[in-house]
């Protein structure tokens, strides 16, 4: 996360240093950036920052498409005359540990289009999900898992 | 060429919020609702955004619906949250096959449980149903 | 489409195409103002109108192609998101008492 913002810093500096604060010189200097904390994150000790932004990248590049396929489902849903969705509040145990986790796989959650967060237990073990198709729970929770919360721990790890 | 595209964003965006404020008139139950609206309004807000941005083309007008589209990206979800529990704690019950939040929460203090109902100190009963 | 809007030049007919949607749109959610039935019923109805006159207002400021009203746009934004978040700590209150 350290390593990000030290990225983002140096490719604003870069675009003081060009004199020339436009779009083209920020991606450029976040660039230059990349290379300069890839070749120095061996000096405080980790090595990890090129597979994360990497993984960070794919995470939103499936985040988006995910949003825009079940906004449509849901669009197609309200439009049509018959309704379709069979709603289903799921107890969903989490993975995630951290405060930072859990708001973060919360936040994805609401963003996503047919998934509505409830509440946290008190013990932070389980999440309750408002889940707008689950007709079948088990694939349901599985989903959650396999799609969302792993691709987001992994990031975040 | 550009124009073009742009406007057929702003259009999207426009037809997505429109689909949800239908949304939130037929759905049969207030989470439904929520859902309906929160989402799909999300998506069109963005897309004017952008549209907006591009149409205008300054550098502080992209800075403007960058900054826009993070604010939304973040208050989004805060207000849906909140709204949710709100209303779940006022005692709105959802229509769904099956609700595994019924009776978890304490009544009165609203601790949250994992898989039964919290022992709490004797306060009083009352409030939520 | 005509050339101008309220003696103003018109970029796009598109943008315009987009204002007229967005305006549409209030109409069901009022309905479900009206009709309730319950207080957050309300409030996401209200919250989902706030966000339209958002969109309304972005869109004009890209036809009149004036920053300020975009600014104004993410003023009522801040503010809608503020009154959700006080009903809804209002509703919960209103149960613990």
């Amino acid at each position: 996360m350290y390593a990000f913002f030290l990225n983002v810093l140096l490719a604003l500096i870069w675009t003081l240093a060009v004199g020339r604060f436009t779009f083209h010189q920020l991606v450029l200097g976040f660039l230059l950036g990349f290379v300069v904390v890839t070749i120095l994150e061996p000096l405080w000790g980790t090595n990890v920052y090129r597979r994360r932004l990497w993984r960070g990248l794919a995470f939103v590049a499936f985040f988006a498409w995910e949003i825009l396929l079940s906004s449509l489902r849901i669009a197609y849903d309200v439009v049509t005359p018959r309704l379709r969705a069979q709603p289903r509040i799921v107890a969903y145990p989490l993975r995630a540990r951290t405060d930072t986790e859990i708001t973060l796989f919360a936040n994805v959650l609401a963003l996503t289009p047919g998934t509505l967060p409830l509440d946290v237990s008190t013990d932070r073990r389980v999440l309750y999900v408002h889940v707008m198709y689950a007709q079948d729970k088990e694939a349901v929770l599985q989903e959650l898992e396999r799609s969302l919360e792993r691709r987001l721990l992994e990031v975040l790890r | 060429m550009k124009e073009t595209l742009t406007g057929l964003v702003a259009v999207a965006g426009a037809a997505f919020m429109l689909i949800a404020s239908v949304g939130i008139l037929r759905m049969p139950d207030f989470y439904l609702r929520m859902q309906a609206a929160a989402k799909a309004g999300t998506l069109g807000i963005l897309c004017i955004v952008v549209a907006t941005g591009a149409t205008l083309g300054s550098l502080s007008a992209l800075l403007h619906a960058f900054l826009a589209s993070l604010f939304f990206l973040l208050t989004t979800p805060i207000a849906a949250h909140l709204l949710g529990r709100a209303a779940y704690l006022s005692g709105i019950r959802p229509r769904v096959l099956e609700d595994e939040l019924a009776g978890r929460y304490h009544p009165a203090t609203h601790a949250l449980g994992s898989d039964r109902a919290p022992d709490a100190p004797e306060t009083r009963s009352a409030g939520a149903s | 489409m005509s050339e101008r809007l309220v003696g103003l030049p018109v970029s796009s007919p598109l943008l315009v195409l987009a204002m007229v949607l967005l305006a549409l749109a209030l109409l069901p959610a009022t309905v479900r103002v009206i009709r309730g039935p319950t207080v957050p019923d309300r409030v996401i109805a209200l919250d989902l109108m706030a966000s339209l006159v958002v969109g309304l207002l972005l869109l004009l400021g890209a036809v009149l192609r004036s920053l300020a009203i975009v600014d104004i746009a993410l003023v009522l934004a801040l503010i809608a998101f503020l009154s959700t978040v006080a009903f809804a700590s209002l509703v919960e209150r209103r149960t613990r008492e």
